[in-house]
């Protein structure tokens, strides 16, 4: 019996050796890709907390204006007046009915022309989401980050940046609060979102969505400053 | 006699298979989690290359400095707040008022950029769309395309009659006009358009910077109808 076991655990480590070493890519490549991943960590922590900031500053800010507003009628229009702006920047945060997008990578083919075809990309949300909104969305969030009217989408193979915010990559949720049977009926179109379908059927890439009584949608946490524009 | 003589054994039996699976399940642990955590590294560098991972750095170095402006700016304002002097709080809320509508292109807007002229047959609402985003990316701030304001939530839509902005047919050449950092939009735009110059539909693809491009189109406000603040 103990001969048995013994057989095993050397079986079990020869195993787990094997496929180490096949897995294993050379120590340099590694030691620079690990220098990159801690610099785009130690980012995304300064990222995350200068977001956090600005959502504590904006809701002291937004109790600071109340206050102002208790004291005087002309100040109280004018916050209405911004509170009703700030809804439609995606400033406050809206719950209502509306539908949820589920995107997710799929699996590689075999064609090199096409290595990266598999992923989620950032034109694939940005396609969704200007279908919801052409359906009538009147707000969006992608990964708990919501869009405003700035709203830029960029990254690379299987990255989706947006806005000010980390890279985020599959799965990816997008919820939209509206009419959710139009938006339904639009996902549901044969004709929509033809990249994505094309995808679908080459490379198992995963769209699913459904309609919802009711949707929340975070605040926007990052910046929405237009230093170069000015009103006429 | 032959009961104790049985059952001894088979204590013996239960113990050493208990042993056996043990290390069985020993063996299978250490396997899994070693193989499990290599296939996770390994998993992380086929996801994205070094060269991915730079352009996110430069990304996200661009993003942090933004959000610190903007934490600076929500710092005065509130500054300014906590001062409690006569019409303090009128003033940030008419500020932020006007900074908003130009935002959501309310109103007409004006400042430094890049305008961009494309003449082309059979381009789609998805090459303006991208477009329009590689231009906000690049940072334009307010953007315009044959005097049709465009901010997010604007719908762009391919219709029988050629590419609609928000339900209405803007037939090429599409004169994008944009607001921003004029440096930064001017190389989107230099990409954009020797990348355009290169497509058989395109037949011309230019762009010039301005110190002042006038956007005097708006975006009509639109109130909710389904959705309600938490």
């Amino acid at each position: 019996m103990v001969a048995v076991a013994a057989v095993a655990l050397a079986v079990g480590f020869l195993v787990a050796g094997q496929v180490k070493a096949q897995l294993l890519t050379p120590s340099n490549q590694v030691a620079r890709y690990q220098a990159l991943v801690r610099s785009v960590q130690e980012l995304e922590a300064t990222n995350a907390e200068s977001r956090r900031q600005i959502a504590s500053l904006r809701a002291q800010i937004d109790g600071l204006e109340s206050d102002a507003a208790g004291r005087s009628a002309a100040t109280q229009a004018l916050q209405n007046q911004v509170a009703d702006l700030r809804a439609h920047a995606g400033l406050t945060a809206m719950h209502g009915p509306g539908v949820e997008v589920d995107l997710a990578s799929g699996i590689p083919g075999p064609a090199a022309g096409a290595q990266a075809s598999y992923l989620v990309n950032y034109q694939d949300v940005q396609d969704i989401v200007n279908l919801l909104f052409a359906q009538g969305a009147e707000g969006v969030a992608v990964n708990g980050r919501r869009l405003t009217p700035l709203t830029a989408y960029s990254g690379s193979e299987g990255q989706v940046v947006i806005d000010q915010g980390p890279p985020q990559s599959s799965p990816i949720k997008v919820f939209a609060v509206g009419d959710r049977n139009r938006m339904v009926a639009a996902l549901n179109d044969a004709s929509a979102l033809p990249d994505i379908r094309a995808r679908q059927v080459q490379f198992q890439l995963h769209l699913t969505f459904f309609g919802s009584p009711d949707v929340a949608l975070p605040a926007y946490d990052s910046s929405l400053q237009i230093p170069h524009v000015n009103s006429i | 006699m032959s009961t104790r003589y049985r059952a001894a054994p088979r204590g013996r039996s239960t113990g050493r298979a208990i042993g056996v699976w043990l290390i069985a399940l020993l063996v299978a642990l250490v396997a899994t989690v070693q193989i499990r955590s290599q296939a996770e590294v390994e998993r992380s560098l086929v996801g994205i290359d070094t060269t991915s991972l730079a352009f996110l750095i430069d990304d996200l170095h661009r993003a942090n400095d933004s959000l610190q402006s903007e934490a600076a700016d929500l710092q005065a304002r509130e500054t300014t707040l906590r001062s409690g002097t006569s019409g303090a709080a009128d003033q940030v809320l008419t500020d932020e008022a006007t900074r908003l509508r130009a935002i959501e292109g309310l109103v007409p807007v004006h400042g430094p950029g890049v305008v961009i002229v494309i003449d082309a047959n059979g381009l789609t609402a998805l090459d303006l769309q991208d477009a329009i985003n590689n231009l906000a990316s690049g940072g334009a701030e307010a953007t315009a395309v044959n005097d049709h304001r465009v901010v997010t939530g604007v719908a762009i839509d391919q219709t029988g009659s050629g590419v609609a902005i928000d339900g209405v047919v803007v037939a090429p050449p599409w004169t994008i006009s944009t607001i921003g950092d004029a440096n930064r939009i001017r190389e989107v735009a230099d990409l954009m358009t020797n990348a355009l110059k290169a497509d058989r539909r395109v037949r011309q693809a230019t762009y010039r910077v301005e110190s002042d491009v006038v956007i005097q189109s708006v975006v009509s406000a639109r109130p909710f109808v389904y959705a309600v603040g938490s």
